[in-house]
């Protein structure tokens, strides 16, 4: 009994602690392994030129410095950021504001509200692969729906992916039909937890649609809003399948659809056209798009969460 | 109350709705129709019904294409990545939101960081790190991507549930007899079903739609998921509009069917996952 | 055999010392209540008997066998939880069969004891619902019950009636006796209630800030209060405490109003003193001491008048209905030898 005491009491501890080693122990090795591992590495690499799959030798900045100042990478790499810029923009605008609009117009529970949820959220779930290609189809010069349907009221659409002034638009398109339920649905939620009281104590206090949109839902959707902001911000700048399925690996025609992703990718893993592949450079760029994210990011963060605080 | 200006309001709101809900919706209508028809009859009538429901483009798919290979993997793939990170993630969870030691905010905080990460950006060491462990090419690899990518936000979902769950209730297994390993299967992990849910869902979603991982580590035709393979497929038929619209509504059938009969936890699990 | 000793025993959490040097000795069958104002250590101590927290210094030992570092399960006893910690999954039956299964007791065993705690409780309709099905006395209910198939050497309650409305609380205060009754289990109760307390315990322990203040029979500790602090705690209304000295054999407050002392005490003068009186043994009288009334409170069987005298006010209470309103003079009576005295130290006075 005695000796059995003693026992007990030394292996109980030690116990416990080899049971939670044990179960943290596969999560923190697959954490270590895929993503600490990695992501230590990829800044090292942005230092060194490549030789194959193996760092060679260290060059400093020089992988920085053809990314951002050499011809004719430094073009290729202005050329597609300003395509992300204006991505974002475009969501931000059109994506993000029709979003905002129906989120109210589902707010008023007007019959089928529900299944207009449903409905408008069901392209989320499907792959961006999917949709890119779908939308590739209608938007086909001859055979497409769009243009068969411009045919009716006898209008000629354009060749929508095919002309460098269309392109992006249509591309940009495309995704806002992608994902457009999402902002709507978080938009809503955050409009949904404002307390029916606060509504009707405006709505008596004399306030229209418009003035109860404006002094009461915005400020108090803030931190929704501020969700949905840095989403659109981190998802244009690594905008990738979708321009890939519908426009190709060089942001065809002639570039005019060229993202960082696609641009990343290509300097990564070459590609049949420009056949160049160059992990170092690849990794310069992957340390610069993170940077530029997460340095934005934090900054657009605070100044959200700030607005957020003030009310 | 109600007076003819604001009947006159809701009515154009919802008709603005109703046209909204039309183009979400009509495009994937235009698609699974278009699957049942001839290239001539999509190009000539893209908008009437198809003549006959026949599976003449169904049978094409079927005989000449590795389709259902594709979607068999993806299966595959996505299944064992949500095991994993339900199974690895709990476990983690567990450690991390019921027992006090003197690591645990620390192990915490490493899985919050990791979800502030994006691993597409760590491609090209990851590339090399599966590549030096012959994992390029493989399904292990690409699961192993999957879980590492969402461990982070599963241990950060199942500690939040599991912390709220009452410390009586284990206390009484105790005292009933119950080991550590039957607390935690037979009384703690049945409660947290609703998180692991939400856990898997969101996870299963991207992981079943991605095609980003496979497009780099995966090469052979045998192993391709689903969207990747999509790709190859639309590459072959290129010509066939009405294979093409079967492919793609064959794809985005298994995901549709599940939305449509769990759509509120698909909602909840998706935006959850992102306001993390 | 199943009596419970409480040695010497502390608590220490990091710096703080929650449970200092207590000591209980529980006979085998006996209802011991635990009680004290919230946070005086309660619960902690019943959890060290359960074995659900450490023992920082001291012994427990259950059937004359320490158990200072047995395992719960192996301590052989059962536990209701304030919120119950019912299994939320499973069934009511499934709820009670849990401990038994893990013990490997046969099937039949398993039945029939889930049976019998069953008609001890009136559970029988309720075996394959849910908790969620359940009201809060039914919970209440399938929580003793899944203790009691257990067959423990000791039950342990805490504070188990605190989520009941007020109603289901005497009536399972009721019942949870009448089960003492018929088990003779030994039992550890737990609450904050005195009421709870006086009704229900054989023995109670009093507690406050992590020490017994006094154990004794419900009345022990009514009549013989052992200091001011178990005076005041025990009885309802609580006792009339007033502060003052002891000027030539009486007692004088600081406003001046004196109030005699019991004849049997001899003290000097100048002691400062805590001079407590129940307010259900001063009644209103024609002479006495002279106060004004400043509250009635009726509650249909009884009064409660709260009377100013001199700065000082003093509750009384009668079983039955007083003809007096606010503002009205009256003269307080009291029998003198119910008085308590406590020292500087709030300690009881013995005369
Ligand atoms: N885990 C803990 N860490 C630190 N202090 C604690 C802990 N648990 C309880 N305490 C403290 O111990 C004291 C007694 O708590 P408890 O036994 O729960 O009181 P009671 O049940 O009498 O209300 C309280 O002051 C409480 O704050
Ligand atoms: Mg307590």
């Amino acid at each position: 009994m005695n000796d059995d005491r003693r026992r007990a009491l030394i292996s109980q501890p030690q116990r416990r602690s080899l049971w939670i080693l044990f179960l943290l122990l596969p999560a923190i090795v697959v954490m270590t392994l895929f993503v600490v591992w990695p992501l230590l590495s990829a800044l090292r690499f942005a230092f060194y030129e490549f030789n194959g799959l193996s760092p060679s030798q260290f060059v400093g900045l020089e992988n920085f410095r053809k990314v951002l100042f050499e011809e004719p990478f430094s073009d290729w790499t202005y050329n597609a950021f300003c395509h992300n810029v204006i991505v974002f923009f475009a969501l931000m605008v059109f994506e993000n504001g029709t979003a905002f609009l129906i989120a109210f117009a589902l707010l008023k529970g007007l019959p089928g509200h529900r299944i207009h949820q449903v409905i408008i959220f069901l392209p989320v779930v499907l792959s961006s692969v999917i949709v890119g290609f779908l939308w590739k189809l209608f938007l086909h010069p001859m055979f497409g729906l769009v243009n068969g349907a411009l045919a009716l009221i006898d209008i000629q659409g354009p060749a929508w992916l095919g002309s460098e002034s269309t392109a992006l638009g249509s591309i940009i398109f495309a995704n806002i039909w992608h994902w457009l339920g999402f902002p709507t649905l978080v938009l809503l939620a955050g409009m949904q937890r404002i307390s029916a009281e606060v509504i009707e104590a405006a709505r008596l206090d004399g306030a229209g649609d418009y003035v109860l949109l404006r002094r009461i839902i915005w400020p108090l959707i803030a931190p929704s809003v501020t969700i949905v902001c840095i989403l659109t911000f981190i998802g244009s700048f690594n905008w990738f399948e979708i321009p890939y399925v519908m426009a190709g690996l060089t942001g065809s025609p002639g570039g005019s659809t060229d993202v960082l992703g696609l641009y990343f990718y290509r300097t990564a893993f070459g590609s049949v056209s420009s056949g160049i592949q160059d992990f170092g450079q690849g990794s310069a760029l992957a340390v610069l798009m993170f940077l530029f994210v997460a340095g934005f990011s934090f900054v657009g963060l605070r100044f959200l969460r700030r607005r957020e605080i003030q009310l | 109350m109600k007076n003819s200006s604001e009947w006159f309001k809701n009515g154009s709101i919802q008709a603005l709705l109703v046209l909204n809900a039309l183009i979400m919706l009509y495009p994937l209508v235009v698609m699974v129709l278009s699957s049942f028809k001839k290239n001539a009859e999509i190009f000539t009538a893209p908008f009437a019904l198809p003549e006959s429901f026949g599976f003449d483009n169904l049978q094409k798919v079927w005989d000449q294409t590795n389709f259902v290979r594709y979607m068999l993997n993806s299966l595959g793939v996505t299944a064992a990545s949500i095991v994993l990170i339900l199974v690895f993630g709990t476990m983690a969870a567990y450690a991390i939101a019921r027992y006090e030691f003197r690591w645990s905010g620390a192990v915490l905080m490493f899985f919050i960081s990791g979800m502030t990460i994006p691993l597409k950006l760590a491609i090209i060491p990851l590339f090399i790190q599966l590549d030096t462990l012959h994992l390029v090419d493989t399904y292990a690899g690409l699961v192993l991507v999957y879980v590492a990518m969402g461990l982070p936000s599963a241990v950060f979902i199942m500690t939040g549930f599991l912390r709220t769950l009452p410390r009586e209730l284990e206390e009484s297994a105790r005292i009933d007899g119950a080991n550590e390993l039957l607390i935690m299967l037979k009384i703690m992990l049945p409660l947290a079903r609703p998180a692991m849910v939400i856990v898997a869902i969101q996870n299963a979603v991207p992981i079943w739609n991605d095609f980003f991982f496979p497009l780099i580590l995966i090469t052979s035709d045998d192993l391709k998921t689903l969207p990747q393979g999509l790709t190859v497929f639309i590459g072959e038929f290129t010509t066939d509009w009405g294979v093409m619209f079967t492919g793609l509504t064959l794809a985005a059938l298994p995901i549709t069917l599940l939305y449509i009969v769990l759509s509120k936890q698909f909602i909840a699990g998706i935006t959850q996952g992102a306001v993390k | 055999m199943s009596s419970v000793q409480v040695r010497n025993v502390s608590k220490n959490y990091a710096q703080t010392n929650v449970i200092k040097d207590v000591s209980v000795d529980i006979p085998d069958g006996e209802f011991v209540v635990l009680v004290g104002p919230s946070g005086c250590g309660k619960s902690t101590l019943l959890r060290m008997i359960a074995g659900l927290e450490d023992i920082s210094a001291g012994q427990i030992a259950i059937g004359g066998n320490v158990i200072n570092d047995v395992a719960p399960k192996s301590r052989d006893i059962a536990m209701v939880f304030q919120n119950y910690a019912l299994y939320p999954h499973m069934t009511v039956r499934e709820n009670m069969e849990f401990a038994l299964q893990l013990k490997k007791v046969s099937k039949a065993e398993i039945d029939q004891k889930v049976i019998r705690a069953a008609d001890i409780l009136g559970l029988r309709e309720l075996l394959s619902r849910y908790p969620r099905q359940l009201s809060g006395g039914q919970r209440q209910r399938v929580a003793m019950g899944r203790a009691i198939v257990r067959d423990p050497k000791v039950f342990l309650f805490d504070e188990p009636l605190s989520n009941l409305d007020a109603k289901l609380r005497v009536q399972m205060r009721a019942e949870i006796k009448a089960l003492h009754q018929r088990l003779k289990t030994t039992t550890v109760y737990v609450t904050h209630d005195q009421v709870e307390a006086m009704t229900m315990a054989d023995r109670i322990v009093v507690m406050r800030s992590g020490v017994v203040e006094q154990v004794g029979t419900p009345l022990e500790l009514y009549d013989n209060p052992a200091n001011r602090f178990v005076a005041q705690f025990i009885g309802s209304p609580a006792m009339n405490i007033l502060e003052g000295e002891v000027v030539e054999n009486a007692f004088r407050m600081p406003d001046g109003v004196r109030l005699p002392l019991p004849p049997a005490a001899d003290i000097e003068d100048g002691r400062k003193l805590h001079y407590g009186i129940r307010p259900e043994h001063i009644a209103l009288a024609d002479r006495g001491v002279a106060g004004t009334v400043h509250l009635v409170e009726p509650t249909g069987s009884s009064t409660e008048v709260m009377v100013t005298v001199g700065v000082q006010q003093i509750s009384v209470l009668a079983h039955e209905r007083l003809p007096v309103r606010p503002g009205q003079h009256v003269h307080l009576s009291y029998d003198v030898s119910k008085v308590c005295l406590f020292d500087e130290r709030e300690q009881r006075v013995r005369i």
